[in-house]
Protein backbone atom coordinates (compact mmCIF):
# COMPACT_ATOMS: atom_id res chain seq x y z
CA UNK A 1 0.00 0.00 0.00
CA UNK A 2 2.15 2.81 -1.29
CA UNK A 3 1.67 5.68 -3.72
CA UNK A 4 3.78 4.78 -6.72
CA UNK A 5 2.89 7.62 -9.08
CA UNK A 6 2.62 11.17 -7.84
CA UNK A 7 2.36 14.35 -9.96
CA UNK A 8 5.12 16.16 -8.05
CA UNK A 9 7.07 13.73 -5.89
CA UNK A 10 9.16 10.90 -7.23
CA UNK A 11 9.91 7.74 -5.27
CA UNK A 12 12.58 6.26 -7.50
CA UNK A 13 15.91 5.15 -6.18
CA UNK A 14 14.94 5.01 -2.54
CA UNK A 15 16.88 2.49 -0.53
CA UNK A 16 15.12 -0.50 1.02
CA UNK A 17 15.47 -0.74 4.83
CA UNK A 18 15.16 -4.09 6.58
CA UNK A 19 13.74 -4.11 10.14
CA UNK A 20 12.05 -6.52 12.54
CA UNK A 21 8.54 -6.34 13.88
CA UNK A 22 7.75 -8.88 16.61
CA UNK A 23 10.92 -10.74 15.50
CA UNK A 24 9.79 -11.10 11.89
CA UNK A 25 11.72 -9.46 9.04
CA UNK A 26 9.99 -6.60 7.17
CA UNK A 27 11.14 -3.99 4.67
CA UNK A 28 10.51 -0.28 4.59
CA UNK A 29 11.95 2.39 2.33
CA UNK A 30 14.16 5.39 2.93
CA UNK A 31 12.06 8.24 4.32
CA UNK A 32 9.66 5.98 6.19
CA UNK A 33 8.80 6.44 9.81
CA UNK A 34 8.48 3.18 11.75
CA UNK A 35 4.69 3.45 11.67
CA UNK A 36 4.49 4.26 7.96
CA UNK A 37 6.65 1.23 7.16
CA UNK A 38 4.37 -0.97 9.27
CA UNK A 39 1.21 0.41 7.67
CA UNK A 40 2.74 -0.15 4.21
CA UNK A 41 3.25 -3.78 5.28
CA UNK A 42 -0.40 -4.00 6.29
CA UNK A 43 0.36 -4.09 10.03
CA UNK A 44 -2.58 -2.23 11.49
CA UNK A 45 -2.52 -2.88 15.24
CA UNK A 46 0.42 -0.94 16.72
CA UNK A 47 -0.45 -0.99 20.41
CA UNK A 48 -3.41 -1.77 22.65
CA UNK A 49 -5.62 0.10 25.06
CA UNK A 50 -4.57 -0.01 28.72
CA UNK A 51 -7.67 -1.41 30.36
CA UNK A 52 -9.47 -3.58 27.81
CA UNK A 53 -6.38 -4.24 25.65
CA UNK A 54 -8.23 -3.48 22.46
CA UNK A 55 -6.06 -2.85 19.37
CA UNK A 56 -4.93 0.71 18.63
CA UNK A 57 -3.68 1.76 15.21
CA UNK A 58 -2.21 4.66 13.24
CA UNK A 59 -4.14 7.73 14.36
CA UNK A 60 -2.83 11.28 14.73
CA UNK A 61 0.41 10.72 12.78
CA UNK A 62 2.02 13.80 14.35
CA UNK A 63 3.22 12.47 17.72
CA UNK A 64 0.40 13.87 19.84
CA UNK A 65 -1.65 10.82 20.72
CA UNK A 66 -0.40 7.56 22.21
CA UNK A 67 -1.91 5.30 19.57
CA UNK A 68 1.37 4.20 18.00
CA UNK A 69 3.55 3.86 21.11
CA UNK A 70 5.74 0.80 20.65
CA UNK A 71 8.86 -0.77 22.09
CA UNK A 72 11.79 0.08 19.82
CA UNK A 73 15.24 -1.35 20.52
CA UNK A 74 14.23 -1.91 24.13
CA UNK A 75 12.80 1.55 24.71
CA UNK A 76 9.07 1.70 25.55
CA UNK A 77 6.53 4.35 24.49
CA UNK A 78 8.38 5.35 21.31
CA UNK A 79 6.07 7.43 19.12
CA UNK A 80 6.61 5.40 15.98
CA UNK A 81 4.68 7.79 13.72
CA UNK A 82 7.38 10.45 14.07
CA UNK A 83 10.44 8.25 14.55
CA UNK A 84 12.44 7.62 11.34
CA UNK A 85 12.95 3.98 10.41
CA UNK A 86 16.51 2.73 10.67
CA UNK A 87 18.16 -0.44 9.43
CA UNK A 88 17.71 -3.53 11.65
CA UNK A 89 15.52 -1.79 14.22
CA UNK A 90 13.70 -4.22 16.49
CA UNK A 91 10.12 -3.10 16.94
CA UNK A 92 7.61 -4.79 19.24
CA UNK A 93 3.94 -4.25 19.83
CA UNK A 94 3.66 -2.82 23.35
CA UNK A 95 1.43 -4.29 26.02
CA UNK A 96 0.50 -2.05 28.90
CA UNK A 97 2.31 1.13 29.89
CA UNK A 98 5.80 -0.02 29.11
CA UNK A 99 8.69 -0.73 31.42
CA UNK A 100 11.11 2.05 32.14
CA UNK A 101 14.61 0.89 31.34
CA UNK A 102 17.94 2.40 32.27
CA UNK A 103 19.80 3.57 29.19
CA UNK A 104 23.35 2.34 28.85
CA UNK B 1 -31.60 29.61 45.91
CA UNK B 2 -32.42 29.17 49.58
CA UNK B 3 -33.12 32.39 51.46
CA UNK B 4 -32.13 31.05 54.85
CA UNK B 5 -29.84 28.47 56.41
CA UNK B 6 -28.23 27.91 59.79
CA UNK B 7 -24.75 27.25 58.39
CA UNK B 8 -23.14 28.58 55.23
CA UNK B 9 -19.84 26.94 54.32
CA UNK B 10 -17.70 28.86 51.83
CA UNK B 11 -15.51 26.59 49.73
CA UNK B 12 -16.16 23.26 48.03
CA UNK B 13 -12.77 21.64 48.41
CA UNK B 14 -11.81 18.87 50.77
CA UNK B 15 -12.17 21.10 53.87
CA UNK B 16 -15.60 22.50 52.99
CA UNK B 17 -17.11 19.18 51.93
CA UNK B 18 -15.63 17.43 54.99
CA UNK B 19 -17.06 20.10 57.31
CA UNK B 20 -20.44 19.79 55.58
CA UNK B 21 -20.39 16.01 55.98
CA UNK B 22 -19.31 16.04 59.64
CA UNK B 23 -21.89 18.68 60.61
CA UNK B 24 -24.67 16.85 58.79
CA UNK B 25 -23.59 13.52 60.22
CA UNK B 26 -23.83 15.02 63.72
CA UNK B 27 -27.49 15.75 62.99
CA UNK B 28 -27.44 19.30 61.64
CA UNK B 29 -29.83 19.61 58.74
CA UNK B 30 -29.76 23.24 57.65
CA UNK B 31 -26.46 23.56 55.83
CA UNK B 32 -25.57 25.29 52.57
CA UNK B 33 -22.18 24.99 50.86
CA UNK B 34 -21.08 27.62 48.33
CA UNK B 35 -18.36 27.00 45.76
CA UNK B 36 -17.22 29.57 43.18
CA UNK B 37 -16.25 26.93 40.60
CA UNK B 38 -16.83 23.18 40.59
CA UNK B 39 -16.07 21.00 43.60
CA UNK B 40 -12.31 20.52 44.13
CA UNK B 41 -11.57 23.17 41.48
CA UNK B 42 -9.18 25.02 43.81
CA UNK B 43 -6.20 23.78 45.77
CA UNK B 44 -7.75 20.36 46.51
CA UNK B 45 -7.89 19.31 42.86
CA UNK B 46 -4.45 20.81 42.23
CA UNK B 47 -2.56 19.20 45.09
CA UNK B 48 0.09 16.49 45.08
CA UNK B 49 -2.37 14.04 46.67
CA UNK B 50 0.02 12.70 49.29
CA UNK B 51 -1.01 12.02 52.88
CA UNK B 52 1.69 11.72 55.51
CA UNK B 53 2.13 11.67 59.26
CA UNK B 54 5.81 12.54 59.38
CA UNK B 55 5.61 16.03 60.81
CA UNK B 56 7.68 18.14 63.17
CA UNK B 57 4.96 19.52 65.45
CA UNK B 58 2.64 17.63 67.73
CA UNK B 59 -0.53 19.21 66.32
CA UNK B 60 0.34 18.39 62.73
CA UNK B 61 1.26 14.81 63.68
CA UNK B 62 -1.98 14.29 65.56
CA UNK B 63 -4.13 15.78 62.80
CA UNK B 64 -2.38 13.76 60.13
CA UNK B 65 -2.71 10.50 62.07
CA UNK B 66 -6.42 11.02 62.71
CA UNK B 67 -6.92 11.78 59.02
CA UNK B 68 -5.07 8.66 57.90
CA UNK B 69 -7.17 6.59 60.30
CA UNK B 70 -10.22 8.07 58.55
CA UNK B 71 -8.90 7.54 54.99
CA UNK B 72 -8.32 3.86 55.79
CA UNK B 73 -12.05 3.40 56.34
CA UNK B 74 -13.38 6.31 54.25
CA UNK B 75 -15.28 4.26 51.68
CA UNK B 76 -17.00 2.32 54.42
CA UNK B 77 -17.78 5.32 56.65
CA UNK B 78 -19.09 7.43 53.78
CA UNK B 79 -20.77 4.46 52.05
CA UNK B 80 -19.04 5.52 48.86
CA UNK B 81 -19.82 3.42 45.80
CA UNK B 82 -16.42 4.08 44.22
CA UNK B 83 -12.76 3.69 45.09
CA UNK B 84 -10.90 6.72 46.48
CA UNK B 85 -7.63 5.07 45.38
CA UNK B 86 -6.04 5.19 48.83
CA UNK B 87 -2.66 3.46 48.65
CA UNK B 88 -0.55 3.13 51.78
CA UNK B 89 2.91 2.46 50.45
CA UNK B 90 4.68 4.94 52.65
CA UNK B 91 6.57 8.20 52.47
CA UNK B 92 10.33 8.15 52.20
CA UNK B 93 11.82 11.42 53.42
CA UNK B 94 15.39 11.86 52.23
CA UNK B 95 18.04 13.60 54.35
CA UNK B 96 20.91 15.34 52.57
CA UNK B 97 23.29 15.99 55.46
CA UNK B 98 24.05 15.45 59.17
CA UNK B 99 22.04 18.48 60.20
CA UNK B 100 18.91 17.30 58.42
CA UNK B 101 19.38 13.76 59.73
CA UNK B 102 19.58 15.08 63.31
CA UNK B 103 16.32 16.97 62.86
CA UNK B 104 14.75 13.85 61.33
CA UNK B 105 15.77 11.79 64.33
CA UNK B 106 14.11 14.29 66.63
CA UNK B 107 10.96 14.26 64.49
CA UNK B 108 10.83 10.46 64.36
CA UNK B 109 11.01 10.36 68.18
CA UNK B 110 8.06 12.77 68.37
CA UNK B 111 6.11 10.81 65.75
CA UNK B 112 6.71 7.48 67.47
CA UNK B 113 5.62 8.94 70.82
CA UNK B 114 2.28 9.73 69.16
CA UNK B 115 1.86 6.23 67.75
CA UNK B 116 3.08 6.97 64.23
CA UNK B 117 5.22 4.05 62.94
CA UNK B 118 8.05 6.13 61.45
CA UNK B 119 11.66 4.89 61.39
CA UNK B 120 15.14 6.03 60.45
CA UNK B 121 16.76 4.34 57.43
CA UNK B 122 20.32 4.31 56.16
CA UNK B 123 20.85 5.26 52.51
CA UNK B 124 21.18 1.53 51.68
CA UNK B 125 17.91 0.68 53.42
CA UNK B 126 16.26 3.56 51.55
CA UNK B 127 17.48 2.06 48.27
CA UNK B 128 15.76 -1.20 49.14
CA UNK B 129 12.48 0.72 49.26
CA UNK B 130 13.23 2.78 46.14
CA UNK B 131 15.65 0.87 43.89
CA UNK B 132 16.07 3.81 41.49
CA UNK B 133 17.06 6.25 44.28
CA UNK B 134 20.39 7.96 43.64
CA UNK B 135 22.10 7.20 46.96
CA UNK B 136 25.17 9.25 45.95
CA UNK B 137 23.25 12.34 47.05
CA UNK B 138 21.34 10.75 49.93
CA UNK B 139 22.66 10.87 53.52
CA UNK B 140 19.89 8.85 55.19
CA UNK B 141 16.11 8.77 55.25
CA UNK B 142 13.00 8.34 57.34
CA UNK B 143 10.12 6.10 56.38
CA UNK B 144 6.55 5.61 57.52
CA UNK B 145 4.71 2.73 55.88
CA UNK B 146 1.17 3.88 56.66
CA UNK B 147 1.61 7.19 54.80
CA UNK B 148 0.44 7.18 51.22
CA UNK B 149 -1.66 8.92 48.61
CA UNK B 150 -5.23 9.05 47.39
CA UNK B 151 -7.29 10.72 44.71
CA UNK B 152 -8.38 14.26 45.76
CA UNK B 153 -11.27 14.44 43.27
CA UNK B 154 -12.74 11.12 44.37
CA UNK B 155 -12.25 11.86 48.07
CA UNK B 156 -14.06 15.20 47.66
CA UNK B 157 -16.79 13.42 45.71
CA UNK B 158 -17.15 10.89 48.53
CA UNK B 159 -17.62 13.67 51.12
CA UNK B 160 -19.96 15.52 48.76
CA UNK B 161 -22.21 12.52 48.16
CA UNK B 162 -22.32 11.57 51.85
CA UNK B 163 -23.14 15.19 52.81
CA UNK B 164 -25.80 15.49 50.11
CA UNK B 165 -27.42 12.28 51.30
CA UNK B 166 -27.59 13.84 54.77
CA UNK B 167 -29.42 16.89 53.43
CA UNK B 168 -26.67 19.45 52.71
CA UNK B 169 -27.48 21.88 49.86
CA UNK B 170 -24.64 22.60 47.42
CA UNK B 171 -24.42 25.65 45.13
CA UNK B 172 -21.51 25.51 42.70
CA UNK B 173 -20.48 28.36 40.36
CA UNK B 174 -21.72 30.73 43.04
CA UNK B 175 -19.53 33.65 44.08
CA UNK B 176 -19.61 35.09 47.57
CA UNK B 177 -19.70 38.88 47.19
CA UNK B 178 -20.07 40.02 50.77
CA UNK B 179 -20.88 38.94 54.29
CA UNK B 180 -23.33 40.99 56.33
CA UNK B 181 -22.84 41.38 60.07
CA UNK B 182 -24.99 43.06 62.68
CA UNK B 183 -23.83 43.96 66.18
CA UNK B 184 -20.70 41.89 65.72
CA UNK B 185 -22.58 38.78 64.63
CA UNK B 186 -23.10 37.04 61.31
CA UNK B 187 -26.34 38.00 59.58
CA UNK B 188 -26.19 36.90 55.93
CA UNK B 189 -24.01 35.94 52.97
CA UNK B 190 -24.47 37.82 49.70
CA UNK B 191 -23.74 35.91 46.51
CA UNK B 192 -24.16 36.64 42.82
CA UNK B 193 -27.18 34.33 42.87
CA UNK B 194 -28.92 35.78 45.92
CA UNK B 195 -28.59 36.41 49.64
CA UNK B 196 -28.75 33.72 52.32
CA UNK B 197 -29.57 34.69 55.89
CA UNK B 198 -27.57 32.58 58.30
CA UNK B 199 -26.20 32.21 61.83
CA UNK B 200 -22.83 30.72 61.01
CA UNK B 201 -20.32 31.24 58.22
CA UNK B 202 -17.46 28.79 57.88
CA UNK B 203 -14.57 30.06 55.81
CA UNK B 204 -13.02 27.10 54.00
CA UNK B 205 -12.04 29.11 50.94
CA UNK B 206 -8.47 27.78 50.74
CA UNK B 207 -6.31 30.19 48.73
CA UNK B 208 -8.99 32.86 49.01
CA UNK B 209 -9.61 32.57 52.76
CA UNK B 210 -8.02 35.93 53.49
CA UNK B 211 -10.44 37.73 51.15
CA UNK B 212 -13.40 36.09 52.88
CA UNK B 213 -11.96 37.25 56.23
CA UNK B 214 -11.76 40.83 54.94
CA UNK B 215 -15.50 40.77 54.27
CA UNK B 216 -16.10 40.69 58.04
CA UNK B 217 -13.03 42.84 58.86
CA UNK B 218 -11.11 39.90 60.30
CA UNK B 219 -7.44 40.03 59.42
CA UNK B 220 -6.40 36.40 59.04
CA UNK B 221 -2.57 36.30 59.00
CA UNK B 222 -2.30 34.09 55.93
CA UNK B 223 -1.19 34.68 52.37
CA UNK B 224 -1.45 32.65 49.19
CA UNK B 225 1.38 31.49 47.00
CA UNK B 226 1.44 29.66 43.67
CA UNK B 227 3.05 26.20 43.82
CA UNK B 228 3.50 24.17 40.69
CA UNK B 229 3.27 20.49 39.86
CA UNK B 230 3.94 18.45 36.76
CA UNK B 231 2.79 15.02 35.62
CA UNK B 232 4.60 12.61 33.32
CA UNK B 233 3.41 9.96 30.90
CA UNK B 234 2.38 6.70 32.60
CA UNK B 235 4.75 3.76 32.93
CA UNK B 236 4.50 0.36 34.61
CA UNK B 237 4.83 0.66 38.36
CA UNK B 238 8.37 1.12 39.68
CA UNK B 239 7.77 3.25 42.77
CA UNK B 240 5.54 2.53 45.77
CA UNK B 241 6.35 5.23 48.33
CA UNK B 242 6.20 8.99 47.89
CA UNK B 243 9.74 10.35 47.91
CA UNK B 244 10.29 13.78 49.41
CA UNK B 245 13.21 15.94 50.44
CA UNK B 246 13.02 19.32 52.16
CA UNK B 247 16.59 20.31 51.35
CA UNK B 248 16.43 19.18 47.72
CA UNK B 249 12.96 20.66 47.46
CA UNK B 250 11.01 17.84 45.84
CA UNK B 251 8.11 15.49 46.37
CA UNK B 252 7.41 12.79 43.82
CA UNK B 253 4.92 9.92 43.68
CA UNK B 254 3.79 7.41 41.07
CA UNK B 255 -0.01 7.40 40.79
CA UNK B 256 -2.06 4.19 40.42
CA UNK B 257 -2.49 5.22 36.76
CA UNK B 258 1.28 4.96 36.30
CA UNK B 259 2.15 8.63 35.84
CA UNK B 260 4.55 10.46 38.15
CA UNK B 261 3.33 13.57 39.92
CA UNK B 262 5.99 15.86 41.33
CA UNK B 263 6.28 19.32 42.77
CA UNK B 264 8.58 21.75 44.52
CA UNK B 265 8.33 25.14 46.13
CA UNK B 266 10.29 28.28 45.47
CA UNK B 267 10.27 31.87 46.61
CA UNK B 268 7.24 33.47 45.09
CA UNK B 269 5.44 36.69 45.75
CA UNK B 270 2.14 36.33 47.51
CA UNK B 271 -0.74 36.41 45.06
CA UNK B 272 -3.56 34.53 43.45
CA UNK B 273 -1.97 33.54 40.14
CA UNK B 274 -1.88 29.83 39.35
CA UNK B 275 0.10 30.14 36.12
CA UNK B 276 2.71 27.66 34.96
CA UNK B 277 6.31 28.73 34.48
CA UNK B 278 9.32 27.53 32.49
CA UNK B 279 11.50 28.00 35.55
CA UNK B 280 9.53 25.36 37.44
CA UNK B 281 9.64 22.88 34.56
CA UNK B 282 13.40 23.31 34.25
CA UNK B 283 14.21 23.09 37.96
CA UNK B 284 11.73 20.30 38.67
CA UNK B 285 13.09 18.14 35.87
CA UNK B 286 16.68 18.61 37.05
CA UNK B 287 15.81 17.86 40.68
CA UNK B 288 13.82 14.73 39.83
CA UNK B 289 16.42 13.39 37.40
CA UNK B 290 19.13 13.97 40.01
CA UNK B 291 17.41 12.13 42.85
CA UNK B 292 15.48 9.51 40.84
CA UNK B 293 17.49 9.24 37.60
CA UNK B 294 15.34 6.88 35.46
CA UNK B 295 12.40 9.26 35.77
CA UNK B 296 14.40 11.71 33.66
CA UNK B 297 13.56 9.49 30.67
CA UNK B 298 9.84 10.20 30.94
CA UNK B 299 8.00 12.84 28.95
CA UNK B 300 6.11 15.58 30.75
CA UNK B 301 2.41 15.54 29.90
CA UNK B 302 1.39 18.79 31.58
CA UNK B 303 2.01 21.13 34.49
CA UNK B 304 -0.22 23.34 36.61
CA UNK B 305 -0.23 25.62 39.61
CA UNK B 306 -2.31 25.84 42.76
CA UNK B 307 -2.44 28.01 45.85
CA UNK B 308 -0.76 27.21 49.15
CA UNK B 309 -2.49 29.18 51.88
CA UNK B 310 0.43 29.91 54.18
CA UNK B 311 0.06 30.59 57.89
CA UNK B 312 2.88 32.13 59.95
CA UNK B 313 3.76 28.86 61.72
CA UNK B 314 2.79 26.56 58.82
CA UNK B 315 0.07 24.99 60.94
CA UNK B 316 -3.61 25.35 60.08
CA UNK B 317 -5.99 27.84 61.63
CA UNK B 318 -9.16 26.07 62.76
CA UNK B 319 -10.85 28.68 64.85
CA UNK B 320 -13.63 31.08 65.65
CA UNK B 321 -12.99 34.81 66.09
CA UNK B 322 -14.35 38.13 67.43
CA UNK B 323 -17.23 38.08 64.98
CA UNK B 324 -19.94 35.88 66.42
CA UNK B 325 -20.69 32.98 64.14
CA UNK B 326 -17.65 33.43 61.89
CA UNK B 327 -15.36 30.39 61.81
CA UNK B 328 -12.41 29.49 59.66
CA UNK B 329 -10.43 26.46 58.49
CA UNK B 330 -7.53 27.83 56.49
CA UNK B 331 -3.76 28.39 56.45
CA UNK B 332 -3.02 24.72 55.83
CA UNK B 333 0.26 25.75 54.16
CA UNK B 334 -0.01 23.17 51.42
CA UNK B 335 -1.41 20.33 53.49
CA UNK B 336 -5.14 20.90 53.63
CA UNK B 337 -5.99 17.86 51.54
CA UNK B 338 -4.30 15.34 53.80
CA UNK B 339 -5.89 16.91 56.89
CA UNK B 340 -9.36 17.13 55.35
CA UNK B 341 -11.12 14.53 57.50
CA UNK B 342 -9.88 15.94 60.82
CA UNK B 343 -10.64 19.50 59.68
CA UNK B 344 -14.29 18.57 59.28
CA UNK B 345 -14.38 16.71 62.56
CA UNK B 346 -12.74 19.47 64.63
CA UNK B 347 -14.83 22.19 63.02
CA UNK B 348 -18.09 20.34 63.65
CA UNK B 349 -17.08 19.72 67.28
CA UNK B 350 -16.27 23.41 67.66
CA UNK B 351 -19.58 24.54 66.15
CA UNK B 352 -21.65 22.11 68.19
CA UNK B 353 -19.79 22.77 71.44
CA UNK B 354 -18.61 19.17 71.77
CA UNK B 355 -15.45 17.91 73.44
CA UNK B 356 -12.68 18.41 70.83
CA UNK B 357 -10.82 15.31 69.57
CA UNK B 358 -7.50 17.10 70.17
CA UNK B 359 -6.30 20.30 71.88
CA UNK B 360 -7.31 23.29 69.77
CA UNK B 361 -5.15 26.05 71.29
CA UNK B 362 -2.35 25.49 68.78
CA UNK B 363 -4.83 25.88 65.93
CA UNK B 364 -6.61 28.97 67.27
CA UNK B 365 -6.38 32.34 65.56
CA UNK B 366 -5.36 34.00 68.85
CA UNK B 367 -2.07 32.09 68.94
CA UNK B 368 -0.51 34.69 66.64
CA UNK B 369 -1.38 37.69 68.84
CA UNK B 370 1.77 39.45 69.98
CA UNK B 371 3.90 36.64 68.57
CA UNK B 372 7.05 36.96 66.59
CA UNK B 373 5.63 35.17 63.58
CA UNK B 374 8.44 32.75 62.92
CA UNK B 375 7.78 29.44 61.21
CA UNK B 376 8.43 26.40 63.33
CA UNK B 377 7.02 23.56 61.28
CA UNK B 378 10.07 22.81 59.14
CA UNK B 379 8.69 19.76 57.34
CA UNK B 380 7.13 21.67 54.45
CA UNK B 381 7.94 21.35 50.75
Amino acid sequence: MRIKNHPILSFDGRETIPFYFNDKLYYGVEGDTIASALVANNVKALTSSLHLERPRGFYCAIGNCASCNMVVDGEPNVRTCITPLKKDMRVYRQKGRGRLHAKE
Amino acid sequence: MKKKAKYVIIGGGISGTSIAYHLADAGENDIVLLESGYLASGATGRCGAGVRQQWGTESNCRMAKMSIDFFEKAEEILEYDGDVEFKQEGYLIVNSNDEEAALSEKNVRLQRSLGIPAEMLTAEEAKEKIPHLNTDIVHSATFCGTDGHLNPFLMTDAFYKAAKKRGVTFYTYTHVEDIVTENGAIKAVKTDKGTIECEYVINAAGGHAQKIGEMVDVDIPVFSQNREILVTEPIEKIQGPMVISFSKNIYCQQTPHGSFIMGRGDDRDAGYSVHSTWKFLDEMAKTAAGLLPPIGELRVIRQWGGLYNMSPDRQPIISGCDVNGFYMACGFSGHGFMMGPVTGKLMSEMLLGLEPSMPLEELALERFEGQDLEAYETNVV
